[in-house]
């Protein structure tokens, strides 16, 4: 039953309790009233009818008396007086006729009485007279004998019919006093049911309290949910939208107004294909025209939305059809997945990339068991998903890696999160495979690491082409130099006047083609250089290196190289004793290379400066010339590959254009820095930095390998 | 034992022009007397009669290498003790010292000076026999 109904026979319960109670009240009240009426008039009957007794005995009296004491007169007089007394209360007794109480037998009754008691009394007074008369006439005894005779009777009968009515007011005043009871226990009656029904009615009081404190609970319940229901619909994530059968929107919640774009005052009473993209409204309205019978539940289905600056959405329509009023109405409950889409897209694309990728993918648990792999890896290593998920991925090691190896590996993931690098497996089938491996660790939001990722890729083919690609070099080096040996050996035999004193014009074309001959080889030199720099095989002696004993050699190597120039190489003085870890050779390499360029491009009779000072942490080589400086220009290129600031400088230097370039990739190699600073006229300083060489590196270097020095072919970083 | 002064130089090279360079500058500009074979089989028909003080060979040659033919010639008396020297156009400092390693006195590198080229054999053979007094007493 719902609550309005059950609410509305509470209703008519109530009121047709209280009219039955109201009614039985009111007749209650009436009923009182008129008993205590007819309780007073009773009462006052009473008190009239036991007044008649006094005046009604005495009536009998002057009769009894005169046989006493024969005063006649006094007692006729007495009668007289009686009589009218008698009246008095007869004559009020008569009033009390008109009342509710039946007295007329009584009063007619006691007329009749009183008639013949006067008659009769009147009679013995009469009887008296002439028993008076005789007896002052002294007549015959027996005429007085008679006379007493028939007083005696006639007194007799007055007796009786005084006895009469005195009956009738006894038994009147009886019949009254059982009136009163009578009334009195109706009234108590009455009263008592007064007092039960007060008592219903505080209870129905209180009753009804609680009847209506609930019922304006209940109303109140309904009005604030109504609000509620209100607050929801406009708060909700969800856009809500009613539609009537005419396919105009009806209502539209806040969360839907802002979601399309629209306020409800716009889009009220428009049809609501306005707000889906125009190339979806025909699936839509082919859709609402399914018959309603079809499916009452909801329907849902994913559309583009259209809002009102014309962009268009994803969304998730959810219909219900309801009915208000007996009027279909189509509830859609609006909902913007375009993040959901684009997340899904994303997710898409990830697992697309996890399972197209030519990168073998791998992911462990935080405990390093295997979760998941990908095609790729099955492609390289042979092992499907089922055979190692579960697994720890030991399972692909080949045994060629020490335990320090993986110890360096744990311990960099550990602390850094990541480890990269070159490491050899074996495949399912056996077979031993180098692959390039990328670790990740997954850490949660709390900082915890619940997955590894390792990427890899098969490096044999990558491997196998750089082994061609050096021994290519190699072999285009050694191809190369061979004639080059030859020409450049002919021409200095020549030069050297062995097959005879050359014209001055041919010893000058021999000595053009003898110079170019030397560029050449140190172009050779210079491209092997770079290519086993960049593919990382240049191989490193790394030993502390005194950097005042490698400027001092280094100026003496090239003093003479300088002197061609015109130019004098000097250290700077004061310059302290101090070590860098690198590999000598190269340093040298690139100081010589720094040198050369500052005298090639010093004025004739300048000087370069070499000096050496911390900085920064670290230390610091500058070469110093006072030639005409770098241009501007050619500043951000200076350690690019063949630069050179004009082709009269190579003219003029016969340089390769690589120096710099490779000067540059052997202090990266290093850990180092180099740079230059340029004052065109003035002066310009090219530099290099090392790292200062802390003495706890310094121990470490001479205790692992005192004899021999340190090589290292990774990057220093 | 050897000379005090160098005289006879073997030299092993499988380029023509190279070994004809090479010739004429140890014969004319430094006054050796100098045998020169394309390959370490020729060497071996000549090493015997031609009795060499010092042996000059090229690392990379087809079929018997630098070093190969080294160890070849050194089965022979004539050259067992002969000091030996490489030449080559490979330049890479691992293999410089691994050259080293094998026992010869220095390694010369293509392409070199033709003039200088005897004064440079010269200083290390100086060097090779002051060394050789100094421990042979």
């Amino acid at each position: 039953m719902n609550i309005r109904k059950r609410h509305n026979l509470e209703y008519v319960a109530s009121w047709l309790l209280i009219l039955a109670f109201s009614v039985w009240t009111i007749n209650l009240l009436f009923n009182v009233q008129n008993d205590w009426a007819q309780s007073n008039e009773i009462t006052r009957v009473d008190q009239d009818v036991h007044g008649l007794l006094d005046p009604w005995r005495n009536l009998n009296r002057p009769g009894n008396d005169v046989l006493e004491n024969y005063e006649v007169d006094a007692q006729n007089q007495a009668l007289e007086r009686y009589l009218a007394e008698y009246s008095e209360v007869r004559v009020r007794l008569e009033a009390h006729r008109a009342t509710h109480v039946p007295m007329s037998d009584f009063l007619t009754g006691m007329d009749e009485a009183a008639v013949a008691a006067e008659a009769l009394a009147s009679r013995v007074l009469q009887l008296a007279t002439e028993r008076e008369g005789l007896r002052l006439s002294d007549a015959a005894p027996d005429s007085i004998r008679r006379v007493e005779t028939e007083a005696a009777t006639t007194m007799a009968r007055m007796d009786q019919a005084f006895q009469g009515g005195l009956d009738l007011i006894v038994d009147m005043g009886e019949s009254l006093d059982r009136r009163l009871l009578d009334l009195d226990t109706s009234r108590r009656a009455s009263i008592g049911s007064l007092y039960l029904i007060v008592a219903v009615a505080l209870l129905s009081s209180a009753l009804s309290l609680v009847l209506l404190r609930r019922t304006a609970t209940q109303g109140e319940a309904l009005r604030s949910g109504a609000e509620r229901i209100n607050a929801i619909v406009n708060n909700v994530v969800d856009g809500i939208i009613t539609v009537d059968d005419g396919g105009d929107v009806k209502s539209i919640n806040r969360t839907a107004e802002k979601m399309f774009g629209y306020s409800a005052a716009q889009i009220v009473g428009r049809s609501f294909t306005e707000l889906i993209a125009p190339d979806r409204r025909a699936q839509y309205n082919e859709e609402r025209c399914q018959p309603e019978s079809a499916d009452p539940g909801r329907e849902e289905s994913e559309y583009l939305g259209r809002r009102l600056d014309g962009s268009e959405f994803s969304m998730e329509l959810a219909a219900t059809r309801i009915k208000v009023e007996e009027r279909p109405l189509l509830v859609y409950i609006v909902r913007d997945i375009s993040e959901r889409k684009h997340a899904e897209e994303r997710l898409q694309l990830a697992a697309s990339v996890f399972e197209n990728t030519t990168e073998g993918i791998l992911i462990t648990d935080g405990d390093g068991n295997i979760q998941s792999t990908n095609p790729a890896f099955t492609a390289i290593t042979g092992f499907t998903a089922d055979e190692v998920i579960g697994e720890n991925p030991r399972v692909l090691q080949s045994g060629t890696q020490s335990a320090d190896f993986y110890k360096a590996m744990w311990r960099s993931i550990i602390d850094t999160g990541h480890w990269q690098g070159e490491i050899s497996n074996r495949r399912k089938n056996g077979d031993l495979y180098p692959q390039w491996l990328n670790i990740n660790a997954i850490k949660d939001s709390r900082g915890r690491t619940t997955n590894y990722v390792g990427v890899t890729f098969d490096i044999s083919e990558l491997k196998a082409s750089e082994r061609m690609k050096d021994e290519f070099i190699a072999t285009v080096s050694h191809e190369l130099r061979t004639p080059l040996t030859s020409i450049h050996g002919s021409l200095g035999l020549l030069d050297g006047g062995v097959t005879g004193k050359l014209s001055d014009d041919s010893a000058r074309l021999v000595r053009i083609a003898q110079e170019n001959c030397q560029r050449l080889v140190r172009l050779i030199d210079d491209i092997l250089s770079i290519a086993k720099i960049e593919s990382e095989k240049m191989r490193f002696h790394l030993q502390p290196v005194a950097i005042d004993d490698l400027i001092a050699s280094a100026i003496e190597e090239n003093q003479e190289f300088a002197k061609q120039y015109g130019v004098r190489l000097q250290a700077r003085s004061g310059i302290r004793e101090a070590r860098v870890l690198a590999d000598r050779d190269r340093l040298m390499q690139v100081l010589t290379n720094l040198l050369s360029n500052a005298v090639k491009h010093s004025l004739k009779g300048g000087i370069v400066l070499v000096g050496a000072q911390q900085h920064d942490g670290y230390w610091r080589v500058s070469v110093v010339d006072n030639g005409p400086g770098i241009p501007e220009s050619f500043r951000e290129k200076i350690f690019s590959k063949f630069a050179q600031a004009d082709g009269s400088d190579r003219r003029k230097g016969g340089g390769t254009g690589l120096g710099l370039s490779i000067s540059k990739a052997i202090i990266d190699r290093l850990g180092g820095r180099i740079g230059f600073t340029s004052e065109s006229g003035v002066r310009t300083s090219f530099h290099f930095e090392l790292p200062l060489m802390q003495r706890s590196t310094i121990v470490d270097v001479t205790e692992a390998k005192p004899a021999e020095p340190l090589e290292s072919s990774t990057r220093t970083e | 034992m050897s000379e005090l002064t160098l005289s006879r130089i073997l030299y092993v090279e499988d380029d023509a022009d190279i070994r004809e360079i090479v010739r004429m500058s140890l014969q004319m500009v430094g006054q050796f007397q100098v045998a020169t074979c394309e390959s370490c089989a020729a060497a071996l028909k000549l090493v015997d009669e031609f009795n060499p003080e010092l042996l000059l060979l090229d690392v990379m040659m087809p079929d018997v290498d630098g070093p190969a033919t080294l160890q070849v010639l050194r089965q022979r008396a004539s050259a067992e003790n002969a000091p030996a020297i490489f030449i080559t156009a490979k330049v890479e400092a691992g293999d410089m010292q691994r050259y080293r390693n094998m026992g010869v006195l220095d390694v010369i590198v293509k392409p070199f000076d033709t003039m200088g080229l005897p004064g440079q054999i010269e200083q290390i053979w100086q060097r090779y026999r002051s060394s050789m007094n100094d421990n042979g007493g």
